[in-house]
C-alpha cells in the first residue's frame, strides 16, 4: 500500500508530500499502480526542477525505490499548479485504486 | 530523478515468474526546456522517430536526437495542426 501525504498550509498551498510503500497491484514489471504513482511523482519532480526552475529539499530510496520525500516547496504560483495537478492525479488514482493507496492532506 | 515506473514496486519480488526482464530506461524526453539558451551542438530533445520535429537552427540525428546548430534559445512550437517542432533562435549579443 502506498502513502501519499501532502502538508498544505493556511491558504492550501502544498508545502511538502511524502510518498512512501509499495503498491502491490501487481508482479515487479506489471504493477500498474506502481507505474501510475512513479510516472506521475518522478515527473512532478523533473517538472519542479526544470520546468519551474525551483529546487526543493529531495529525500528517495533510489536503489530500492518505496520512499520520496519533497520539502521545502516553494509557494509560487508555477510551483502550486504543478504540485496540485500532481496531488489531483494522485487522488484520481486512490479512488480507483483504494487498496493499493491511500492520500492524506495534512494541515501545518 | 530518472523516470523508474517501478520505482513504488517490490524491487525483490518474491516467487518465480517468467517475466521480470526489463531494458534499462533509454532516458529520452527532453534535455533541454523551452526558453533556455544552448550552444550549438547541444542535444534538445531524445526521440525514437519524430515525435519533434526540427525546426528552425535544429538537426537531426541518425538516432532523431535534435540538437542545436547554432547557439541561441530554445522554442518548442506547432507545426500545422497536430505536430510539434523546435527551434533555436540566436540571441542578438
Amino acid at each position: 500500500m502506498i502513502s501519499a501525504v501532502f502538508t498544505r498550509n493556511q491558504e492550501q498551498n502544498i508545502l511538502e508530500f511524502r510518498i512512501t510503500g509499495h503498491a502491490d497491484s501487481g508482479p515487479y514489471g506489471q504493477d500498474i499502480v506502481c507505474a501510475a504513482v512513479s510516472a506521475l511523482a518522478i515527473t512532478t519532480v523533473n517538472g519542479l526542477k526544470q520546468v519551474v526552475h525551483v529546487n526543493p529539499k529531495i529525500i528517495s530510496n533510489e536503489t530500492d525505490g518505496g520512499l520520496l520525500k519533497v520539502l521545502q516547496l516553494d509557494e509560487r504560483k508555477e510551483s502550486q499548479i504543478l504540485l496540485e495537478t500532481f496531488a489531483n492525479g494522485i487522488s484520481d488514482i486512490a479512488a480507483n485504486y483504494p487498496d493499493n493507496i491511500k492520500v492524506k492532506n495534512i494541515d501545518n | 530523478m530518472i523516470m523508474d515506473l517501478q520505482f513504488f514496486s517490490h524491487h525483490k519480488g518474491g516467487g518465480s515468474t517468467t517475466n521480470g526482464r526489463n531494458s534499462a530506461g533509454r532516458r529520452l524526453g527532453t534535455k533541454s526546456a523551452d526558453g533556455s539558451t544552448v550552444t550549438a551542438g547541444s542535444i534538445i530533445y531524445r526521440q525514437r522517430g519524430t515525435h519533434i520535429n526540427p525546426g528552425e537552427n535544429v538537426g537531426r540525428g541518425g538516432d532523431d536526437t535534435l540538437f542545436a546548430k547554432v547557439n541561441g534559445v530554445v522554442k518548442f512550437e506547432r507545426l500545422g495542426r497536430d505536430k510539434r517542432k523546435v527551434s533555436v533562435y540566436p540571441v542578438a549579443e
